[in-house]
């Protein structure tokens, strides 16, 4: 039996039946699948795009639904240049989870200065993942469990033209939750881009 | 009286007065109270 030069793969020899076909080709296909399951991680490997979302046109909330599922555990959600009109905190909430059992606390800095300002929130009903602008925004955050009716943790951080933040958040509420907001503590967001990401699991 | 605009995926529309009263208990002022 032929082999691939690289896997070992096994090819149908030149003179081999033409009623051998099917079998060869499955032989070949499941060689081809064990190989790239294991080289990639699993079935759901690596950071994988699970949403796109682009920002509207002066608004004060934005949702996105269909955002967390039971095909990954812990997810990254990236807003990239969103223009933001004033400087607020941008708040993050889940779907499910609408009481009073959100927390958080942070640090900001001001561009041309050391000093660190802390800052802290609880028993509210969003977190914060990052702070608005005024001026073009960029963050990332990780979300951890929010499928999992458990607490819901999340570690974000952002930067606006005037200030760089570091946010940490909790939500003690053991909900299942598929979507969230942001929400900009005051003035609206136009423009740009929500990614959501989940992370690969084996 | 003209309410904010909300997002819903790509739907954008106005907030119906539910969604205002909502809004409006949800922002959260900033910078928060330093520790």
């Amino acid at each position: 039996m032929a082999t691939t030069s690289n896997y070992s793969w096994s090819t149908p020899d030149n003179t081999g039946y033409v009623k051998d076909g099917a079998s060869s080709i499955r032989t070949l296909g499941s060689a081809v699948d064990t190989t790239l399951f294991t080289a990639l991680g699993g079935a759901y490997p690596g950071l994988r795009l699970v949403k796109k979302q682009t920002i509207g046109s002066g608004v004060s909330s934005v949702t996105v639904t269909g955002a967390f599922s039971a095909a990954y555990e812990n997810y990254r959600i990236i807003v990239s240049n969103c223009t933001a009109t004033v400087s607020n905190a941008l708040q993050l909430s889940y779907n499910n989870s609408t009481g009073s059992t959100y927390f958080h606390v942070g640090t900001y800095w001001t561009f041309g200065s050391t000093s660190i300002a802390s800052e802290t929130g609880s028993n509210l009903t969003s977190t914060w993942i990052a702070n608005t602008g005024p001026g073009v925004i960029n963050l990332y955050g990780d979300i951890f469990s929010p499928f999992l009716a458990a607490p819901t943790y999340s570690i974000g951080q952002g930067v606006s033209p005037t200030n760089p933040v570091v946010r940490y958040g909790r939500d003690t509420a053991s909900v299942s939750n598929t979507g969230f907001t942001l929400t900009p503590g005051g003035g609206t967001l136009t423009g740009g881009t929500i990614y959501v990401y989940g992370y690969g699991i084996s | 009286m003209t309410k904010p605009m909300i997002q819903i995926d790509d739907e954008v529309r106005e907030m119906t007065d539910e969604e205002f009263a909502m809004y409006e208990a949800a922002v959260q002022e900033w910078p928060a109270p330093t520790e």
